[in-house]
């Protein structure tokens, strides 16, 4: 990565951290939320628990497309590809920033799980440190390769939330899916969202599931698709 | 070989036609204009001159190297200030200017220096350690300006800077524009207002809807104009058949609407005025002011397309 494309990334999560109201969205909320799915059955809220990590790590890394669309329409799209700096250093800065946010938002909601609401998170585990960068690499490519596309913030919420929802939902993330009806059980089939809760739960179970190299290798090959369809998306923008 | 070429440019989005071979030069040192109305094709002629666009036909080359070809080469040698603010409103002046240094290879005791440098020189130096967003419309676009002038450009490339700007940022933002020029600075100065062109601008290209329509130095162009003087009379209540018998009258070239009136293009103002005159009142129309303008640059690009610029 060169010093150019880290200067993007340091800008984009510093304009973040200066939005209150995206940091409550970003921390305060989703950390609510697992402290609230703690007071459930131990069972069900490891399920739950995994839930709200993936639910609100995919919707912060799916929405960056907003963030691409806002330098977009405020204009600073245009001054960065103007001046020398080239398309793939443009899109690592906005994949870095992505990822590393997905990162501290994980992290945060594992730490906060295990230290303050006592869930059973192996922080140290490789296994975890595995799912969540093959999940945290699969939405952030997703989000980057949607901002190639979307041209509206409202087109931005839209497919995001539906993304979201649909994966979390109908992927088996909160409840197992149902798999009588063929549409759930290929929503289920092919939502990162399903394959990373169900590996993240099988952790807070203590069952090694990740040792199963078939969440990860699904992750990690939509997150490697996603990121050359958004890096080829960008390569056609002038350099 | 001029400082910049632009050599038949064309460049088309879809059925619409942005720019017709469009070809001009820039001397090295002066303010260049490109005037023309809303929607002439100036932004995209200047989107092709900084590599954000590709033209379809034709090439524009710097001090002899093509931006078709090697878009990236030039980059370093040109200051863009977008029509826009491009500019992060979460974070200060100083914020902005130390990231946009950045991304021109600036870094270290020589951006900081710089960054103080044009923090002065747009005189936001006392607040550049508030957030943009809490700036006025002037002081952002004297901010925007700073931010396209870091890396002491060659070239700095104006995108229409001085619109939605009170008068004291516009005089600011001019006194910087000289000043720049001044000390070597090549500026290309984009504009729909003829009076900022004929301010700043030794010579300027005229565009209309994506051709040349003139090019050259201002005086001579005002002088294509020929003895034709613009009459602007405001009036409420013209009839639709008005303008129709206005250009009846012996030297009026063309008749044009206007916000609240009239504008005629004559080459005998003081005759036609009486006349023109007469034919309002007569027509029941309340005349509530009368304007005789001078030949311009609006003069010469009334009579080459018979439109404003304000249009």
């Amino acid at each position: 990565m060169t010093r150019k494309a880290w200067m993007i990334t340091r800008i984009g999560m510093k304009q973040l951290f200066k939005d209150p109201l995206y940091m409550m969205f970003f921390l305060a909320m989703p950390v609510m939320m697992s402290w609230l799915m703690g007071f459930l059955p131990r069972e069900a809220a490891g399920l739950a628990t995994s839930g709200v990590m993936v639910m609100f790590v995919g919707l912060t890394l799916i929405t960056s497309a907003g963030t691409i669309l806002e330098e977009r329409q405020q204009g600073t799209w245009t001054r960065l590809l103007a001046a020398p700096v080239a398309p793939w250093e443009v899109f690592s800065g906005f994949f870095a920033k992505s990822f590393l946010m997905g990162w501290i938002q994980a992290g945060l909601l594992i730490l906060a799980g295990r230290y303050l609401f006592a869930l059973p998170w192996r922080v140290q585990s490789a296994a975890l440190f595995l799912v969540l960068a093959a999940y945290i690499l699969a939405m952030s490519s997703l989000g980057l390769f949607l901002a190639g596309f979307l041209k509206t913030l409202p087109q931005v919420q839209m497919v995001s939330t539906g993304i979201v929802m649909i994966g979390t939902m109908l992927g088996g993330v909160f409840f197992p899916a149902n798999t009588k009806s063929p549409v759930m059980a290929a929503i289920a089939k092919i939502s990162p969202q399903g394959w990373a809760a169900r590996a993240l739960s099988d952790l807070l179970a203590g069952r090694a599931a990740a040792v199963n190299p078939a969440p990860l290798l699904w992750l990690f090959g939509l997150g490697l698709v996603f990121l050359t369809l958004g890096i080829c998306r960008m390569g056609r923008e002038r350099g | 070989m001029a400082f910049i070429e632009v050599c038949g440019i064309y460049k088309s989005f879809g059925r619409i036609e942005a720019l017709r071979e469009v070809g001009f030069t820039v001397e090295k040192g002066e303010i260049l204009g490109l005037l023309g109305p809303n929607g002439a094709g100036k932004t995209t002629a200047l989107s092709i001159m900084t590599g954000l666009l590709r033209p379809d036909r034709g090439d524009i080359s710097i001090e002899g190297c093509s931006v078709r070809r090697n878009p990236r080469a030039v980059k370093g040698s040109l200051g863009l200030v977008p029509q826009e603010a491009a500019l992060y409103g979460r974070l200060s002046a100083r914020e902005n200017l130390n990231f946009w240094g950045m991304m021109y290879g600036l870094a270290g005791r020589p951006l900081r220096a710089r960054v103080d440098e044009v923090l002065e020189l747009v005189g936001l130096a006392s607040r550049a350690h508030e957030p943009v967003a809490r700036y006025s419309g002037g002081m952002k676009r004297r901010l925007n300006i700073a931010a396209g002038i870091l890396h002491h450009p060659a070239i700095l490339i104006l995108d229409e800077p001085t619109v939605g700007v009170d008068p004291q940022s516009r005089s600011h933002i001019f006194t910087t524009i000289q000043d720049l020029n001044r000390a070597g600075t090549t500026v290309i100065y984009t504009s729909h207002y003829m009076e900022e062109v004929e301010l700043l601008c030794e010579r300027v290209v005229i565009l209309d809807r994506g051709r040349v329509v003139a090019f050259g130095r201002i005086a001579d162009l005002v002088g294509l104009a020929g003895e034709a003087q613009e009459l602007e009379i405001t009036a409420a209540g013209i009839p639709p058949d008005l303008p129709a018998k206005l250009c009846g009258l012996p030297g009026v070239e063309r008749v044009l609407p206007r916000e609240g009136g009239l504008s005629i293009l004559t080459g005998a103002a003081e005759e036609t005025l009486a006349a023109a005159f007469a034919l309002f009142t007569g027509a029941g129309a309340a005349v509530s002011r009368i304007e005789i303008r001078r030949p311009n640059l609006e003069t010469l690009f009334m009579k080459i397309t018979g439109r404003s610029l304000r249009d």
